[in-house]
């Protein structure tokens, strides 16, 4: 291979492994926003939540995840831009509090119907990550047997201290998201390229030992950085001296020749 | 004027000095009062608000200025109508402006927003209700002139603060506008004033019952519902004093927060 093919190699090849890792977090990522949505849902004394995220960049919403007993029937579910309380908060930025939601009018109104499940009580905050507001995290109704009571001013508060946390998250899994489509772009899943001979190098990129053992440390890292601030921190001390001594190690065999 | 003492420490003392406002706002309507409303647009066929609004506009794009052409799409959001739903009720007779910026589809919501209020301030509309903010910086400039803008006019401008604790624009501009959180109060007389912080007025918030689309009713909680519990009050005090400023405005519901603070202070030494 020529140097210019071999540098477009090296950095296909780089693409690859980027693009691999962010598969590795994605699902890691929906699983801890999820887990996220239970603990603070009972927090709230609620019984489902959920997340609804960007739709392209006119203002539509569509789940990304829910808890509790409609889950299933929301996911991937959308919402128009600037409709009902999800839309209306999405847009204005603003979080809001409805005591008697159901009715037509609600995005759950559908849902309800099939279900027979009855939207009472919604308490819906925006997400915000670096001031732009990414979607919207909304509670719905109360654990236990109706009539529910409202969300209260206090819970508001808690719900906008998680929905920080909902943000992060999100905002990690539509980066990782995004390289995901770029990969299955690159790999001519949706018709990016069509050549066999491209497919078969990154099929052989993949199957590289070395590539399978960077997943594994890339899988092992995500798992000491779930543990804790000290596990993190001793995590960047430990890689960040490995990298200082394989600098240094470059530069004695550098100075050898 | 009621027989209320105890707001000696009022820098501006009482109503009746300054403004010659007597009690009489309180059973007023807010007849000739024009109220625009910035927002998701309002259901004019609500039972509540038939006849009241009289313009309904909505934001589109051309080329790349942002022009409000007449709309009959309602609101398909909910939150301009229960904001219309509490003006109309405390102040009957007020006449309602609809610009619809939210839900119009093809705009930044910023863009939209700051058009609105433009367009608001071009007509003269003597109260305008933003229960809506941003937190983008970008906008921290423009609305700052918009609202001198309406300042210099003589609209009154009354924003909604943030519910989450982050500034918002406008309505952390303490100078030129009126800005409310909600509080646990009912009766929509019993407002507060926090002079020296930066959101200084507070008014009903918390599930506030109120229009929704569709001929339904609500109970809803958010800075948003205290907002047009001020700007309906301002149409009562307006239509006993039509020629007051904003300025003047202001003090006005200094003085009379201070009031209320005072009967309330009052009341609970009765009881003791």
């Amino acid at each position: 291979m020529s140097e210019v093919s071999g540098t477009l190699e090296s950095k296909l090849t780089r693409l690859v492994e980027t693009v691999d890792i962010a598969n590795t977090l994605t699902d890691p990522l929906t699983n801890s926003i999820e887990n996220l949505m239970r603990v603070t849902a009972s927090e709230l004394n609620s019984e489902e939540a959920s997340v609804l995220i960007r739709d392209g960049d006119d203002g539509d919403l569509r789940f990304l995840s829910a808890i509790g007993r409609v889950a299933e029937h929301l996911l991937d579910l959308k919402v128009p831009a600037g409709k009902g309380i999800a839309g209306f908060v999405f847009s204005s930025g603003q979080p809001m509090v409805v005591a008697d939601a159901g009715g037509e009018e609600t995005f759950y109104a559908e849902v309800d119907k099939r279900t027979g499940y009855s939207t009472q009580t919604i308490l819906a905050t925006p997400l915000r990550y670096n001031g732009e507001i990414i979607g919207v995290l909304e509670y719905v109704n109360r654990i236990g047997d109706p009539p529910y009571a409202p969300f209260s001013p206090e819970e508001m508060d808690k719900a906008a201290l998680f929905a920080d946390a909902v943000a992060s998250l999100v905002a990690a899994y539509e980066s990782a998201k995004l390289l995901r489509e770029l990969g299955r772009k690159a790999s001519g899943d949706d018709g990016g390229f069509e050549f066999q001979e491209v497919r078969d190098w990154l099929a052989s990129v993949r199957a590289a030992p070395e590539h399978v053992e960077m997943l594994d440390l890339a899988v092992l890292i995500r798992e000491v950085a779930a543990r804790g601030d000290a596990e993190r921190q001793m995590c960047r001390e430990i890689i960040g001296a490995i990298l200082k001594y394989s600098e240094r190690g470059s530069e004695r065999s550098f100075l050898s020749f | 004027m009621s027989s209320v003492t105890g707001y000696e420490s009022n820098p501006f003392g009482s109503v009746t000095t300054y403004f010659q406002i007597d009690d009489s706002w309180r059973s007023r309507t807010g007849r000739g009062i024009s109220v625009a409303i910035i927002d998701s647009g309002i259901d004019v066929d609500h039972p509540e608000l038939a006849g009241k609004v009289k313009e309904s506009v909505i934001a589109r794009a051309d080329s790349k200025r942002v022009v409000f052409e007449p709309t009959d799409t309602g609101d398909s959001a909910g939150h301009g109508t229960a904001c219309a739903g509490i003006i109309s009720r405390i102040a009957s007779d007020a006449e309602l402006y609809s610009i619809k910026v939210l839900g119009a589809g093809g705009l930044g919501d910023g863009q939209s927003f700051l058009a609105g209020l433009e367009y608001a301030i071009k007509k003269r509309y003597r109260i305008i209700n933003l229960s809506l903010g941003t937190t983008k910086p970008q906008f921290f400039s423009p609305l700052h002139d918009l609202l001198d803008r309406a300042y210099q006019a003589g609209c009154i401008v009354v924003a909604a603060a943030n519910n989450l604790p982050q500034p918002s624009f406008p309505s952390v501009f303490s100078s030129s506008l009126i800005s409310v959180s909600k509080s646990v109060e009912t009766d929509p007389f019993h407002f507060g004033f926090k002079y020296g912080e930066i959101i200084e007025l507070t008014a009903p918030g918390v599930n506030v019952r109120t229009a929704w689309p569709g001929g339904a009713y609500k109970s809803l909680t958010g800075n948003s519902f205290a907002c047009p519990h001020i700007v309906a009050v301002i149409a009562l005090i307006l239509e006993t004093n039509p020629a007051l400023t904003p300025f003047q405005v202001k003090s006005a519901l200094y003085a009379l927060a201070a009031e209320n603070e005072a009967e309330a202070r009052h009341a609970e030494e009765g009881s003791r």
